[in-house]
């Protein structure tokens, strides 16, 4: 009103104070509007892309120092600090493999129990000693013996199959011959139909077999063999191995039948050994089974 | 010695943009927190300086949209420096004429107030839409203001000076 009368030269536009309150009141308004509603975030994100160069003049100069800093780090620090890493990565990856081996180790005993577990909670766990000095026999030396309730021609698994029976006991330790020794045998059954068979190991690095099939034999590659339980020693039902290659020549009279051994039976550390005694019938005087020698399992006293 | 009685070239309007360009600048910086601490608040100091010699320039609409831009810049909520720099920006065109006669050092004095009002607005503000209390030293930043507020006048009032006086007579 007043400034209507003024002259141009007074002309100041609106007074300051009503200014201050369309302002004021604006900057409540949007104030309210954030806080409450959250609806500016597109003004915003636009506004501060205006805003960005000068943000980039900020930080330029202050980035632009650092990376000259950079560049004039001592050959000494570097190197130092090269070094230091170097130790730092060969104490980890050291670390590293105590780890992962811990890790295996882990998972084997886990598997390992749940196999006791299958086997209601009889057998004794036992740790691999060392393989059998004597390079020509598959043997193992387990650190359970005669002080832990091991005897003589228990089974010894692990949490894939069959690995060997025991054959030799000392008070601490027990000796295992592994299925895979020369001229052990053990009965098997072939879980598709049933046939039965006895699988012979035929040395160490070498694969078992089975012998004195008929060249007609029901047994395929990939077929799986269990124990049958004949003998008495091995309880029935346990997978010893998998059948790998099935050679039919007409030129012999049995069919040549290679297998591998379900266990690793070479590889782990811990081991479990059966205590399954189960009633047996009494056992046939010891000339009346001379005959069937050739085809009966390595049998310990 | 007085704004007021020497004889300046008129202002131009694009160095009055220049230098909120560096105050805005300076306070986008990444200072620390240390050194943040005792920052003054650049663009408030700037705003305060050519409401109090340009008024008929810069205004509290200037104060309004410098505010927003650092609201934007600094993430904060809308209106929390808009509020402030209003308030204060207001004050000082109301007295521009009694604060232009001042020397520098008590013109200092009277800035301090405005400065510890803008935080403290700022600061209801931030309280009112439920920030923490930042602490004591986030008032430090009124204090240097106010020492820089003579070396800053002294800047900004650089290009308008005269350099021979017998030429403006002549």
């Amino acid at each position: 009103m007043q400034a209507t009368n003024q002259p141009v030269f007074f002309k100041q536009g609106p007074k300051p104070f009503s200014l201050l309150l369309i302002y004021a009141s604006l900057s409540l308004t949007l104030l309210v509007v954030d806080v409450r509603w959250q609806i500016l975030q597109p003004v915003r994100e636009t506004v501060s892309v205006a805003l960005y160069p000068l943000q980039w003049l900020a930080t330029a100069p202050i980035s632009a120092a650092q990376q000259v800093g950079d560049y004039f780090v001592s050959q000494t620090a570097l190197q130092r600090e090269n070094r230091k890493l170097q130790d730092d990565k060969l104490l980890a990856s050291a670390e590293l493999m105590r780890l992962q081996a811990l890790r295996q180790e882990n998972t084997q005993l886990r598997a390992l129990l749940s196999t006791r577990a299958a086997h209601q909670g009889k057998g004794t766990l036992t740790e691999v000693l060392y393989n059998d000095r004597d390079p020509f026999t598959a043997k193992l030396v387990v650190d359970r013996g005669e002080s832990s309730g091991v005897r003589l021609g228990q089974v010894v698994i692990d949490p894939q199959g069959v690995v060997g029976q025991v054959t030799r006991l000392q008070p601490l330790t027990a000796e295992v011959t592994l299925i895979s020794n020369k001229g052990h045998t053990v009965p098997v059954q072939v879980v598709r139909n049933g046939v039965r068979a006895v699988l012979y190991g035929l040395g160490p690095e070498n694969p078992l077999e089975v012998n004195w099939m008929p060249l007609n034999a029901d047994i395929r590659s990939d077929d799986v063999l269990v124990t049958s339980g004949i003998d008495g020693t091995y309880p029935p039902g346990l997978p010893v191995a998998r059948v790998k290659r099935v050679d039919r020549n007409a030129g012999s009279a049995f069919a040549r039948i290679s297998c591998e051994p379900a266990a690793d039976i070479d590889k782990h550390r811990f081991l479990l050994i059966l205590d399954e005694r189960r009633d047996q019938p009494a056992r046939p005087v010891e000339h009346a089974a001379k005959p069937a020698r050739r085809g009966a399992h390595k049998e310990p006293a | 010695m007085p704004v007021s009685s020497q004889l300046l070239k008129p202002v131009k309007r694009s160095f009055i943009v220049f230098t909120f360009i560096v105050a805005l600048t300076l306070a986008l910086i990444p200072w620390g927190p240390m050194v943040r601490a005792f920052l003054p608040d650049f663009v408030a100091l700037t705003l305060l300086y050519w409401c109090m010699n340009q008024p008929r320039h810069v205004g509290v609409g200037w104060a309004f949209w410098l505010a927003m831009l650092l609201d934007i810049a600094d993430g904060n909520v809308f209106g929390q420096h808009g509020l402030a720099y209003c308030a204060t920006s207001w004050f000082v065109l109301g007295r521009h004429r009694q604060l232009g006669m001042f020397p520098l050092w008590q013109q200092a004095l009277y800035v301090a107030p405005l400065l510890l009002a803008n935080q403290l607005i700022m600061l209801l503000v931030r309280m009112a839409t439920g920030s923490g209390f930042p602490g004591w030293s986030y008032f430090v930043g009124t204090l240097s203001g106010a020492l820089l507020w003579p070396l800053l006048s002294q800047l900004l009032q650089a290009p308008q000076r005269v350099d021979k006086p017998a030429e403006i007579q002549s």
